[in-house]
């Protein structure tokens, strides 16, 4: 293990005369336009993202956590687990790997500063002849910077997306509220809206289970989005959606309000430690079959509910064309629901260690789409709103989705250092 | 509507059926000498060789779906057939199966767009019409059953692979996985094969090799276009014949026996529901008075044709016919067999038998 990396990690770096990160944001430089060729607006722009990147990643957890994973990494009898010594071995190489990152980043921009500050004392056709390392002019640095401000934008992006599980495929189960007919038709709206969604981002779409409602819409549906991310853009949607419209189901023309919850399970990779699953703890169930079975019958429906007994979940399928494999369908379903169940388990645990957003309440409600009197979506967990319900309702979630992922992170008072 | 495109000699992907090398060793000995015929190719492998407007097709699309909401809960009141919720389900796939790439139909193409199929739209219209007026099964339609992780091929004189069959090739694994005698091989036996289904299912979890037998020569034909689709020629012998005619090779051998023989009364087959008495074969489904003439047989048959410690497996008409059948074991057949067991279906209802020869 390369103890000097990390010790690196925890020392605070700063330019030669002593300007840190801090430092240049409580200058306060005024940032221009990108276009500027300002390197102090540049400098303070790297500064705001680096500052924005280490509280997006919880950097203040994250040096203890390497520390508590080096240590545990250092057992001899580590491998004799080696799904537990795996995970904590791409953990501690994961988190390794952003620190160095952003480290990168910081002392990428300090060299460019002492650059700037050195060509300015001195005059630039005396530095090149300093030697290779000094042989950056100062227009040199400064285009730099440019570059360093553009892609330092990219990374705060994706350190949204840092979590444990954000990276994984997921299930998006949309169930309808109580209000009958009226709800079951939102239901399906939303879960159009998310295959949409899936459809723009490229992300593939299998439909595991879908329970029609008597009339119109559905009781209740999950989809299966194939895709790297597919967790981490798509928590964020974890909540009850709510509708207001006039119902074209009410012949008296009223304004109805629906509900519609949200539930989005990860799917872990073969890498995780999955919860073990006894056959023997598991009833399975063919509905809706038809009376006698067997030879008698000739159903082209062969759903198939399991329900895992010990913690009376159940995940159901019926959407294949063979029993065999709506089984199967139906067994991942079940896998990660137990999965997720044992992850929220474990967070409670190590609260202190809660990188990812499970600790949602699935019943709040997050998000109304109003479509009278006014037509207007609001998210009231980030105040974010857009007043063409139309266009969200086909998919165009995204300003939805990282507007709440930067607020949840980013609102953190507590500063990261 | 009679189109040219309903003379199926034009398509040139119907395969021969090929024997087994094996199980044709120069003189076909219960093979019957005459013409088998030619099993057909499923909709989902033909070529898609015929070409039709976007509009065209969303055009049947929406005539097929109107006629599938006609029917609402009519058969299902009368015979427990399919209701309209299932039939749109069905006519999904059968766009899966029938347009070369089905993502189109919900598309938003120029009318003039063309599109490929894999069998002419009159062909399209006839056939849902079938489905819908002549309640003819789904899977003869498309040619094919999804069974477990296989797509088996059917047609008209072949019995549709049931969901509930599945579960014999998870017993057969079970049996492998708790008895270490039954991994080393030897020869299994699946008495009856139709589509040659179970057959498959279980010679993919065995080592060693099975013996289909069907005394149908359209299933002969069917199960052997199967077990040559799914390239299992050198493990899967079909024989033509009655039970266990064509297994005097190796009576006493038989390291497993699997059966879904026809079980069901013969007076309830007219009262089934009309995609199972007026379409699937008779000889396939009708157990003789109680059901069981068949059942019985292979009991007594699996006595002299398993090898001590041999495995069977037998799915019946449900709890009653279990009980008698474990009961006829276990008293008339005295000594013959251990370990008999009743085993549940999906739907929990007792629907194998299951145990070891002494
Ligand atoms: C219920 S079907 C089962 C087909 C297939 N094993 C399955 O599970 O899908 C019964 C099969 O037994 C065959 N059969 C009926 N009488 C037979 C006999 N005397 N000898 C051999 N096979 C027979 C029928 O042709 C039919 O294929």
């Amino acid at each position: 293990m390369d103890l000097g990396q990390e010790t690196a990690a925890v020392v605070e770096a700063s330019t030669s005369d002593g300007l840190t990160v801090e430092g240049i944001i409580a200058n306060n430089w005024i940032i221009y336009d990108e276009n500027e060729s300002d390197w102090k607006s540049h400098a303070a722009a790297i500064a705001q993202s680096i500052h924005l990147i280490k509280k997006r990643l919880r950097w203040k957890k994250l040096i203890p956590r390497l520390e508590i994973l080096s240590e545990q990494l250092n057992k001899p009898d580590l491998w004799d687990d080696p799904t537990h010594a795996g995970k904590i071995s791409r953990e501690h190489g994961s988190i390794m790997s952003k620190m160095k990152e952003v480290n990168g980043f910081e002392q990428e921009l300090f060299e460019h500063i002492d650059m700037i500050k050195l060509a300015r004392e001195e005059n630039d056709s005396e530095l090149e002849l300093v030697g290779p390392h000094f042989s950056l002019s100062r227009h040199e640095s400064l285009k730099a910077l440019h570059t360093l401000r553009s892609n330092i934008k990219e990374k705060e992006l994706e350190a949204l997306l840092a979590g444990e599980q954000d990276s994984c495929s997921c299930f998006i189960e949309v169930q309808a509220g109580a209000g009958g007919t009226e709800s079951m038709d939102w239901a399906s709206m939303v879960m159009q809206m998310y295959k949409s969604w899936a459809e723009r981002r490229g992300f593939g779409i299998t439909v595991v289970d879908e329970m029609p409602g008597e009339l119109a819409g559905i009781k209740r549906a999950t989809i299966k989005v194939d895709g790297e991310y597919a967790f981490g853009y798509a928590k964020a949607e974890v909540g009850a959606h709510r509708l207001v419209r006039i119902s074209p189901f009410d012949s008296n023309k009223r304004r109805h309000t629906s509900f519609a919850s949200v539930a989005v399970i990860p799917i872990l990779g073969d890498g995780s430690t999955r919860v073990q699953i006894n056959e023997s703890d598991l009833r399975i169930e063919r509905y809706r079959s038809g009376g006698a079975g067997g030879q008698s019958v000739n159903t082209t429906d062969s759903a198939v509910r399991i329900t895992h007994i010990p913690t009376g979940v159940t995940a159901s399928c019926q959407n294949e064309r063979s029993q065999h494999q709506n089984k199967a369908s139906a067994m991942a379903v079940l896998q990660s629901r137990l999965d997720q169940l044992e992850m929220e388990r474990q967070a409670k645990i190590n609260a202190e260690h809660t990188v990812s957003l499970t600790d949602i309440n699935f019943g709040s409600q997050i998000r109304s789409y109003v479509l009278h009197p006014y037509r207007m979506v609001k998210d009231h967990r980030t105040e974010y709103e857009v007043s063409d319900p139309d266009s969200v309702l086909e998919g165009d979630l995204d300003g939805f989705i990282l507007s709440f992922l930067s607020a949840s992170l980013d609102k953190n008072k507590d500063d990261y250092l | 509507m009679k189109s040219s495109c309903f003379t199926r000699a034009s398509l040139s992907s119907i395969l021969q059926p090929v024997f087994p090398p094996r199980s044709n060793p120069g003189r076909p000995v219960f093979c019957s000498t005459a013409v088998r015929p030619k099993p057909r190719t499923p909709l989902y492998l033909r070529p898609p060789a015929f070409r039709a407007t976007f509009s065209e097709l969303q055009k049947w699309h929406i005539w097929a779906k109107n006629k599938a909401t006609s029917v609402g809960p009519t058969f299902s009141d009368l015979d427990n057939g399919p209701d309209s919720a299932l039939l749109h389900r069905e006519l999904n796939w059968l766009v899966e199966d029938a347009v070369e790439n089905p993502n189109l139909i919900r598309a938003c193409l120029d009318d003039t767009a063309p599109v490929w199929l894999r069998a002419c739209l009159e062909e399209l219209y006839e056939v849902w019409r079938q489905r819908i007026e002549e309640r003819r099964p789904f899977q003869y339609v498309v040619g094919c059953e999804h069974w477990r992780d296989l797509i088996v091929s059917v047609e008209e004189g072949v019995l549709i692979p049931r969901p509930e069959t599945e579960v014999i090739v998870d017993l057969v694994d079970d049996a492998l996985k708790r008895n270490e005698e039954l991994r080393n091989g030897g020869v299994w036996a699946d008495l009856g094969t139709g589509s040659g289904a179970l057959a498959i299912g279980i010679a993919r979890v065995l080592g060693g090799r099975v013996i289909a037998t069907d005394l149908s020569p359209v299933a002969v034909a069917v199960a052997s276009y199967n077990v040559q689709r799914y390239d299992l020629q050198d493990k899967i012998a079909v024989r033509e014949g009655s039970w266990f005619d064509p297994l005097k090779d190796v009576e006493g051998e038989l390291s497993g026996l699997v059966s879904n023989p026809p079980y069901i009364p013969s007076k309830d087959i007219d009262g089934l529901q009309a995609e199972v008495c007026k379409h699937e074969p008779r000889l396939a489904l009708d157990g003789g008075a109680n059901g069981m003439n068949d059942l019985l047989r292979l009991c007594n048959g699996a006595a002299s044709m398993l090898r001590p410690g041999g495995f069977f497996a037998f799915e019946t008409n449900g709890e009653t016919q279990s009980k008698i059948l474990v009961d006829y074991m276990d008293a008339k057949m005295k000594g013959s067999f251990c370990n008999t067991m009743i085993m549940s279906d999906f739907a929990g209802i007792q629907r194998f038998v299951t145990g070891y020869r002494t």
